[in-house]
Formats: C-alpha cells, sequence, structure tokens
C-alpha cells in the first residue's frame, strides 16, 4: 500500500513515515498542502493521510479539490481538538475518517491499514467479533445466548469497538466519538465504561474479547 | 464628608462673615442719620432698623447664596461623579473603553486624558501578557506530540525490556499529563483572548444534567458513592451544548474526585424566577475557607499534600468559571470543611 502523509509539522510527519514503514506502507510525506494535491492528482495512493491546518492550501480545500476530480482515494483527517466546525466541513467534503491529535501512533497506523478495506464493514447492521453479536437495529448484544443488557452509552462503546475490530481505539478517539465530547474531558470515564463493558461481555467466558493497550487504549479482538 | 458639603459649609461662612460685616456697616450708617434727630433714642432705633434689614433683606440673601452655592458645587463637582462611576465600571476585559471627554481642556478633562492614556498602556501590558501564555500553551503542543510519537515508536522495538518497557509507558503517562494541562491551558488562554467563539442554540439543559447523571453513576461506582437526581426540571437556554456538557462534566466529575467511600452526591436542577439553577452537593474532605475562595485560580490545587493524590491539572474550576461567564450566568462554591461541599450555577433564561 502507498501512502501520502499531509503534515506541516516535520518531525510529526517523520514519526508517522517511520511508523508506517515499519508497518511495511510504501510513504510519501508532503508538508504543504498545494503540494500534497500536485502529488495526489499525478500519483495514485492507496491512502491519505491529511493534516487540517496546512500551509499554502488547507487540508479541508486539498480534500475538496481531489473530489471535485473525481479522485475517491481514501483520505483520512487530522484535525486538532476543538477543530470541530472544520471537521465536520471535512466528513462533508468526502473525508473516510478522521483522527484527533495528539493521535496515538498505534491508532493512526491502524486506521490507514483500514482506509484499504473501507466500506462493507461500516455499513453492516449486525456486527460481529468471535461469538459476539450486536444488532445495531434492535440494540441487542448477545453471545453464546446470553443477551447482554447495557445502557444507551455502553451500546455506543460497544459498537465503535465492533465497527473497527482488532484495532486499536485511542482513548481520545472513543471520547470523541461515543461521547461527542470536542475536549479532553480529563477524568477517568472512558476507562470505568470500559472496565464496566468488560465486567458484561467478558465475565464467565473463557475468551476475553476488550483488552487494554497500555498507555494507549482499548482494542477488541480475539 | 463630601467636597460638596464642605464647599457649601465654607461658603456658607463666608456669606455669614459678609453679613454681619454688612450689619455693622448699617446700624453705624443709620445712626449716623439718625444723630441729628432724635439724639436720645438713637442706639435703640438703629438696631432696631438694622436687624429688620438683616432679617427681611440679609437673611434671604444668604439663603439665595446658599441655594446657589449648592448649585453650583454640583454642577462643578458633576464630571468627578461622571467620571468615578466611569472609572468604576473598568476591569481587566475593557480597558480599551475610553472614558467619555468634555473636551473643553479643563482639569477634569486632562484628568480624563491621563486616565485614559494609562488604561490603554495597562491594556497592552495584558495583551502581552495574553499572547505570551496563548504562543506558549501552543509551542508546547508539538514537542509534546512528537515526543509521544517517538516514545510509542521505541515501544514497539521486539525484544524490548520489561523494565524499559516500564519506563517508557511511565513516560507517556507523564507526556499525557502534560499535554492535557497544555490543553486546558490553552483553551483558557484562547478565551482570554477571546478567540474562541460559542454556538448559542437553544439547548435543554435537563437533558444534559440527565445525561451528565448517568455518567456520573458509572464514575462514582469505583468508590460506592451514592448519587442522586433530586430535582431535573424542564428548563432552555440559550447556549453552546459542547461547552455545557463540558461544564457538567467538570462539575461532576469534582465531586466525585474530591469524595469519599461510601459517600453522597445530589445533582438539582431547578427552573426559578427567572433563572435557572443547578446545583451539585458532595460530601467529602471539603476545603478551609482560604481555600475557598481562591478555588477559581488557575492551577490552584488547595493543600497541596492533601489533594496530590488526585489526578487532575489544577483548572477544571478556573474552566467551569469561564464556560457559566461565558453564557452570562454565575457560579458560586461553597464548602464547609468535612461536610458538604456544593457548587451552584445560575443561567438566565429569556
Amino acid at each position: 500500500m502507498r501512502v501520502l502523509v499531509v503534515e506541516d509539522e516535520k518531525k510529526t510527519a517523520s514519526f508517522v513515515r517511520k511508523a508506517l514503514e515499519g508497518e511495511g506502507f510504501a510513504v510519501d510525506v508532503c508538508h504543504r498542502g498545494d503540494d500534497a494535491l500536485v502529488a495526489a492528482m499525478a500519483t495514485p495512493f492507496d491512502g491519505i493521510v491529511l493534516d487540517i491546518m496546512l500551509p499554502g492550501r488547507d487540508g479541508v480545500s486539498v480534500l475538496r479539490q481531489l473530489r471535485a476530480q473525481n479522485n475517491s482515494v481514501p483520505v483520512l483527517l487530522l484535525s486538532a481538538r476543538g477543530e470541530v466546525s472544520e471537521r465536520v466541513e471535512g466528513l462533508n467534503a468526502g473525508a473516510d475518517d478522521y483522527l484527533p491529535k495528539p493521535f496515538v501512533i498505534a491508532e493512526l497506523v491502524a486506521r490507514v491499514r483500514a482506509l484499504g478495506r473501507r466500506g462493507a464493514e461500516t455499513k453492516s447492521t449486525t456486527l460481529r467479533v468471535a461469538d459476539l453479536t450486536l444488532d445495531t437495529i434492535l440494540h441487542r448484544a448477545e453471545r453464546r445466548g446470553r443477551f447482554f443488557d447495557l445502557t444507551a452509552r455502553e451500546f455506543r462503546l460497544l459498537e465503535f469497538l465492533m465497527r473497527s475490530p482488532g484495532r486499536i481505539c485511542g482513548r481520545m478517539s472513543i471520547i470523541e466519538k461515543v461521547w461527542d465530547y470536542d475536549f479532553d474531558p480529563g477524568t477517568n470515564l472512558v476507562d470505568v465504561y470500559v472496565r464496566r463493558l468488560r465486567e458484561k461481555i467478558d465475565e464467565g467466558f473463557d475468551l476475553k474479547l476488550l483488552h487494554t493497550v497500555r498507555g494507549v487504549g482499548y482494542v477488541l479482538k480475539e | 464628608m463630601k467636597i460638596r458639603t464642605r464647599l457649601t459649609f465654607w461658603y456658607a461662612a463666608i456669606l455669614i462673615v459678609s453679613l454681619i460685616v454688612i450689619g455693622i456697616g448699617t446700624y453705624q450708617e443709620i445712626s449716623e442719620q439718625l444723630s441729628h434727630e432724635h439724639r436720645k433714642k438713637i442706639w435703640k432705633h438703629a438696631l432696631d432698623e438694622t436687624s429688620e434689614m438683616i432679617l427681611w433683606v440679609g437673611l434671604p440673601a444668604v439663603i439665595l447664596g446658599l441655594l446657589g452655592g449648592w448649585w453650583i458645587t454640583r454642577k462643578a463637582l458633576a464630571p468627578v461623579t461622571k467620571l468615578a462611576s466611569a472609572v468604576e465600571k473598568i476591569h481587566d476585559r475593557n480597558l480599551r473603553a475610553q472614558l467619555p471627554r468634555t473636551g473643553n481642556g479643563d482639569e477634569l478633562d486632562r484628568l480624563t486624558e491621563v486616565f485614559n492614556d494609562m488604561t490603554v498602556r495597562l491594556d497592552d501590558s495584558f495583551q502581552r501578557i495574553r499572547e505570551f501564555t496563548l504562543h506558549a500553551s501552543h509551542e508546547l503542543k508539538t514537542p509534546l506530540t512528537v515526543m509521544r510519537g517517538e516514545l510509542e515508536m521505541s515501544l514497539r522495538q521486539e525484544n524490548l525490556a520489561l523494565a524499559e518497557k516500564e519506563r517508557l509507558l511511565s513516560q507517556i503517562d507523564e507526556i499525557e499529563r502534560l499535554a492535557k494541562i497544555v490543553d486546558g491551558l490553552t483553551l483558557l488562554t484562547k478565551a482570554d483572548a477571546g478567540q474562541i467563539k460559542l454556538d448559542f442554540e437553544p439547548v435543554r439543559l435537563d437533558e444534559l444534567v440527565r445525561e451528565s447523571f448517568a455518567d456520573t453513576k458509572i464514575l462514582a461506582q469505583p468508590l460506592n458513592i451514592k448519587v442522586n437526581l433530586s430535582a431535573c426540571e424542564e428548563v432552555a437556554i440559550s447556549g453552546d451544548r459542547h461547552r455545557l456538557r463540558q461544564l457538567l462534566l467538570n462539575l461532576t466529575d469534582n465531586a466525585v474526585k474530591y469524595n469519599q467511600h461510601d459517600g453522597l452526591i445530589d445533582i438539582s436542577l431547578r427552573r426559578l424566577a427567572g433563572f435557572a439553577e443547578l446545583k451539585i452537593t458532595n460530601t467529602g474532605a471539603g476545603v478551609t475557607p482560604e481555600v475557598q475562595a481562591r478555588v477559581f485560580e488557575r492551577f490552584y490545587r488547595g493543600d497541596a499534600s492533601h489533594n496530590h493524590l488526585i489526578e487532575g491539572c489544577g483548572l477544571g474550576l478556573s474552566i467551569a468559571e469561564w464556560i457559566v461567564a461565558a453564557h452570562d450566568g454565575t457560579i458560586q462554591f461553597v464548602s464547609e470543611m468535612n461536610k458538604l461541599t456544593s457548587v451552584t450555577v445560575k443561567f438566565k433564561f429569556s
């Protein structure tokens, strides 16, 4: 997979490149928005990691220009916390995913990998990880005939984790996407909720599904 | 005593002295004129005439003079009163607002001019401090992201010794904490610089409170704290939904953090005459009156020896105060040692 990383902060760009290369991606780096647009039009990338705040041309405008030319390359937007309006604008302009800054590198890598196989998995209404199934229409979670009584928030948390099985989810993105908070809540809200969810879906089963990745976040996998 | 009263007193004294001088003069004049006719009863008659004159002409003149004096001093001092009430309204946020000048070049006009110049200089200094903190907090962000990223990269190396891994993880934890502080600081300095735009829309406060109540119950569970929603009356205000949720989370999180095992939290939202009152009360150690007076100060965390175990950056209540102020509301913190601590927020609604 060939990926274009567009990030004006050189050091950040450099470790993102290192991390992605370490995972076997071919990586090109641009520091300016206008350069990125030229590069993306000349080379068919498999994915673009695009910062919103860029010199030359901002990320949203780069994205809009690409989509206007029917270029459907998957795009992961990076946005600073609090830039909600820019992010919404970015998603409307056709971004496939976004990651709030400061991001966890493991999560970034996982999401770039997921950019490639976007589509079918996200639209499905029944999600399945190992023997755990989640019906998003009936709002029901079930594991080997056992149904779990989940609050609305727990349900959203589980759904979020199940929509990216095997992928690490950082605390900040959980806060952003499950709680819709555009700020760091400065609490261990996520950890407490995950602990409760784990008690419900993992307790009494030999196979544990909800794992903690220390210093990073959580992952739902076999 | 007001300048005006003092001046009037002086003026009254001068008028009375001049009245006495006039009286003596009149007495002498009249006695001179009468000296040719009735030599005998001169002094009696002259005295009568004089006192009559003083009573019917002099006194009204004095009273009129006094009233005039009162009026003149009032007129003369009115600009000072106006200046004082204008100065009273000045605080660190509106230093640029100039005091109105008469423009007639008198002493008071000159004073206003000097005062205006001074507030502009003060505003410049305030502005420089604000810009400095804004830039500082912004500049700190990127190195933190880079440091975190690089530590994470080191963590991904294979055959890493366990001790080494532990060391890297603890460094990541510290960086995370630093990032939180920088985040809070950036938010507040941006707010100071007026760079945060709030999206006002009609917000059902009771819905937000209910949602926050559910989260609080979960946050409170590990400490076995009982959370009670004693009232949640339907009320809508004009506000920024994100910031109001942040406020609620800040306050309820504090109520959990500074609580005790098996403690209590009570949340209430009431619709009162013209305003909505949100009250969050919790058990816990509470704070001393000295600390209570300073809880909204940035980075102020009260008794450091007691609070160092509690996670937080010392900006939570400052942020809460800013959010409330941005909604034109009031926030009050009341704590009784080892009893109850409560935060009351009031929002006007139309």
